[in-house]
């Protein structure tokens, strides 16, 4: 598991003695390295101040620690990598793991190594500057379970980023926004690499009137567009989608996990809604209005009804939001920590006073809460004898929105059925999400017919493979997401912005989008905001230029010499 | 009354083994780094103070020795917990998925076993003889193959390239039968069920056969065959009496057998997708949702041991000749 694939194998002289190697070994072959190894092997539990102070002047630097999600693309990258800073006289020594230990180590205990690799995925709350911004850098989430594991912390971007969180007019949030990325950039705390494309596939001959989004393709549950707006070419219009998950489930309050609660949001539809251009527009509601800073207007839309067939109140609105407040939800943290209060203005307005000016709250609040049908949820926690609402298992969903509830069959597929009533009712009847779990049986399921969108992403090559069937369009969509490889600013030798610098300029983006991903994507600049969300993106933070000759200068600048092997030797004090 | 005693001392045995294995398997998936909130991390904003409510809502934040014993008291009243991930009851989580195992897992294993004791039985019989070498090799070499590799392949032929059988999944979502044949009852689901029952079939067949075959071997030997010859008995009734005698060993091996069949084919799981207790083991791992990995390895280790139990017990009936005391 934690073997390492293809890069230089482990330096005896990092390891304490050959008899402690051979049981790491044996351990390692028994499958629990990822619990054992990285804390021993780069003596992570001593603290990165020692690291600084056990450093030489003059020694050889020591290999650098690469903890890497066990995808073939990261370890591809984290091949290429350690070749290219070989050139500079640094090795790399790489760990891999599944998802939910590099997860449960990196986020959850910060047992950060010199390096660590992951690609965030385009979510819909990650469009608004904040996300990225503040979970990564804001040292308000330096605390272990907080995304800022790369220990960056500036007084400077933090003010910033602070002050872009309370801006509610665009122009001047930008402003800061463009701010607090150029003082990151500056500190190069992290090497962002790219954005993938989505690539991903329909059935021509059945469907029409498909609808590409930025960061949800044309057929991920996110932003779902393409659900909402495309039309049947035959007579059978159940459309069946393929899918890597399943949903685990029907309660819009237990879920963490955005997959899940976006497919929830198309049985409880969130107030307001990003358009095809990311624009919010609203859904649920008819109107909002930002009235000051900590005032916001919702003006239910009207006439909606439950799919019980019970009218959609204002009450149910409010009570959705007290309920939220009272239970505490996990997953709802975003509303407790900015909804201070709701009242009723009638007929058909819910004002929100907010603890305190949020601009993400439209986005991220709005456009990821509902309504819930009071009748059904005021009583489930009493009635079924639960601790909290969240262990309600909700089986027969009843939300107001586009679709409603068909079927789960758990592991096999989801299936929802349009709602003729929805204002903006689907065209087609319903949506089967069949649960695939590889990749090559979706593919295969496309070519002969039995699924009409491929609802996962594939590679490039696949991507051509399929679009031999004259049946089937591939459409290449972009994404906000990142892949991104964050650096221990406090750990030595990290801790020097000058190898950091180094290590940038000897990182060949484009090259490693080509290779991983046969260049559908997008570069990044120095900034976690992806060039392709353009309003938000500060144009004036390019990368360096991929050069090993810079890098080199770089450290020769800052001190650092080379050995008789080419090994990079620490400044001599 | 001894075999009362032996099933008494072995159901002891089997309380304490259970305890072990409980016991193990509690400390093992604590073991693993992250607990059952570390879905929630990196997925969205969840403050530190919401975590901790979280972990102490479910009780992760009791000392260990504490959460030990509570999952012991609960067990003993029968109280599997509540999924962290499902958040619904672990039986309401593992019964479906029990369910499509048995399914799938029960029709492969009858057929690999009857097919393995007859087939097995005549290649003993026919020791020697140009047929038990091909008969041999033939069921061998699949046997060597990956069961993933045996499942692709099968597919390529039968799915992809002759069309003739689904690629995956349980059944067609929003069937519509057209020919008879198809509104035959049960139709959809055979048809699902024939490639990953018959890429199970090959890879566990060999075991039961070779098994089968070299106990015959061993019991045409005897002298009760020679004796039964000498008295002029038919060949086939002698096959069949030495057939009998034969079949201790794999009805040992069955209980092993089963308990690899309930959680050890991921691979035939995913690559149909069907939905079973495989994938389901190997998700809650990953999820570190303890109740419901615990349950189901607990549940696979009380079918293997249970298994055993009945087996060694029922050799008395099988062979008269087994004693105990």
């Amino acid at each position: 598991m934690s073997e390492r694939t293809g890069l230089p194998p482990l330096d005896p002289a990092d390891v304490p003695s050959e008899s402690r190697r051979n049981i790491l070994r044996m351990m390692g072959a028994l499958g629990l390295g990822s619990v054992v190894a990285p804390g021993v092997l780069a003596g992570l539990d001593a603290s990165t101040h020692a690291a600084r102070a056990a450093v030489q002047p003059g020694s050889p630097v020591e290999p650098l620690q690469f903890w890497i999600p066990n995808w073939p693309d990261m370890i591809e990258i984290a091949r290429q990598l350690g070749e290219s800073w070989k050139r500079l006289g640094i090795s790399v020594q790489v760990k891999q793991g599944t998802l939910d230990t590099w997860t449960a180590e990196i986020i959850g205990q910060h047992q950060m190594p010199h390096l660590a690799a992951m690609s965030w995925g385009g979510a819909p709350d990650r469009i608004d500057p904040d996300y990225f911004l503040t979970e990564f850098y804001n040292s308000s989430r330096l605390a272990k379970g907080g995304m800022n594991y790369g220990q960056y912390d500036d007084a400077k971007f933090d003010a910033a980023d602070n002050k872009q969180r309370e801006e509610i007019d665009d122009k001047k949030r930008q402003q800061l926004v463009f701010e607090a990325q150029a003082v990151a950039a500056a500190a190069h705390p992290s090497l962002v690499l790219f954005s993938r494309n989505y690539i991903q596939a329909y059935n021509n001959k059945r469907f029409e009137g498909i609808v590409p989004v930025t960061g949800s393709g044309i057929a991920m549950p996110y932003i779902p567009w393409t659900y909402y707006k495309m039309t049947a070419k035959t007579s059978r219009k159940l459309v069946k989608t393929t899918s890597i998950y399943d949903i685990h489930t029907l309660n819009p309050f237990a879920t963490p996990e955005v997959y899940n609660s976006s497919l929830l949001r198309w049985i409880y539809p969130t107030f307001v809604i990003r358009n095809e251009q990311w624009d919010l527009t609203p859904w649920a509601a008819e109107s909002f209005k930002v009235i000051d800073p900590t005032t916001v207007d919702v003006v239910i839309r009207d006439g909606m009804k439950f799919h019980d067939g019970k009218p959609v109140t204002i009450e149910d609105a409010k009570f959705t939001f007290d309920f939220i407040d009272k239970w505490k939800f996990p997953s709802f943290a975003r509303v407790t920590s900015t909804v201070g209060s709701t009242e009723i203005i009638p007929p058909r307005t819910l004002r929100f006073h907010l603890k305190q000016p949020n601009a993400p709250f439209v986005a991220n609040v709005l456009g990821f809460t509902f309504i819930a049908p009071k009748h059904i949820w005021e009583n489930v926690a009493s009635a079924g004898n639960l601790k909290t609402p969240a262990d309600y298992p909700n089986d027969d969903a009843v939300g107001s929105g586009p679709f409603k509830l068909g079927e789960w069959k758990r592991g096999e597929y989801l299936f929802l059925k349009a709602n003729a009533e929805w204002w903006m009712a689907p065209k087609i009847d319903g949506v089967y999400w069949l649960v695939v779990p590889n990749l090559e049986n979706q593919m295969g399921m496309m070519e002969r017919g039995d699924a009409d969108l491929l609802g996962w992403y594939i590679d490039r090559k696949q991507g051509d493979m399929l679009a031999k069937s004259p049946d089937l369009t591939v459409v290449s969509t972009p994404s906000h997401g990142l892949h991104e490889i964050r650096m221990h600013v406090t750990m030595a030798p990290l801790d020097d912005p000058n190898l950091r610098l180094a290590l940038q300029q000897a990182t060949d983006r484009q090259m490693l989008l080509d290779l991983v991903f046969g260049g559908a994507g997008v570069v990044a600049s120095n900034s976690p905001i992806m060039p392709i969300n353009k309003f938000w993106s500060n144009p004036n933070i390019p990368n360096p230029a991929f050069s090993i000759d810079a890098a080199r200068k770089t450290l020769e600048k800052a001190g650092y010499g080379w050995n008789a092997n080419g090994d990079l030797l620490h400044p001599k004090g | 009354m001894e075999l009362w005693r032996y099933i008494g001392n072995r159901l002891l045995q089997t309380v304490v083994t259970l305890l072990a294995v409980l016991t193990l398997m509690w400390g093992m998936f604590r073991l693993i780094p992250g607990d059952p909130t570390t879905i929630f991390l990196g997925s969205g904003e969840l403050p530190p103070d919401a975590l901790a409510a979280l972990r102490h809502s479910w009780g992760l934040d009791a000392p260990l020795y504490q959460q030990y014993l509570d999952y012991l008291r609960n067990l003993l009243t029968g109280n599997l917990g509540v999924s962290f991930y499902y958040r619904r009851p672990v039986l309401d989580v593992l019964l479906p998925m029990l369910w499509n195992t048995i399914l799938l897992m029960g029709v492969a294993m009858v057929l690999a076993t009857v097919i393995g004791v007859v087939v097995g039985a005549y290649l003993g019989w026919k020791r020697g003889q140009r047929i038990e070498t091909i008969g041999s090799l033939l069921v061998l070499i699949p046997r060597s193959l990956p069961i993933f590799w045996i499942g692709i392949m099968l597919l390529m032929v039968f799915a992809y390239g002759l069309g003739w059988f689904p690629i995956g999944g349980l059944r067609t979502p929003a069937f519509i039968p057209e020919t008879p044949l198809q509104q035959l009852p049960g139709y959809d689901l055979a048809q699902h069920m024939f490639l990953p029952v018959l890429t199970s079939v090959i890879y566990f067949l060999s075991d039961p056969l070779m098994i089968m075959r070299t106990s015959m071997l061993e019991v045409i030997e005897e002298d009760f065959i020679m004796f039964a010859r000498a008295r002029g008995l038919h060949e086939r009734t002698v096959r069949k009496m030495a057939r009998r005698n034969a079949i201790g060993p794999v009805l040992t091996y069955l209980a092993i057998m089963v308990s690899f069949a309930f959680g050890g084919q991921v691979l035939v799981e995913v690559l149909f997708s069907w939905p079973g207790m495989g994938s389901l083991m190997v998700n809650s791992v990953a999820q570190r949702d303890y109740p419901v990995a615990q349950a189901a390895f607990f549940l696979m280790a009380i079918i293997t041991i249970l298994l055993n139990l009945l087996i060694d017990v029922l050799y008395v009936f099988i062979d008269p000749r087994v004693h105990y005391g």
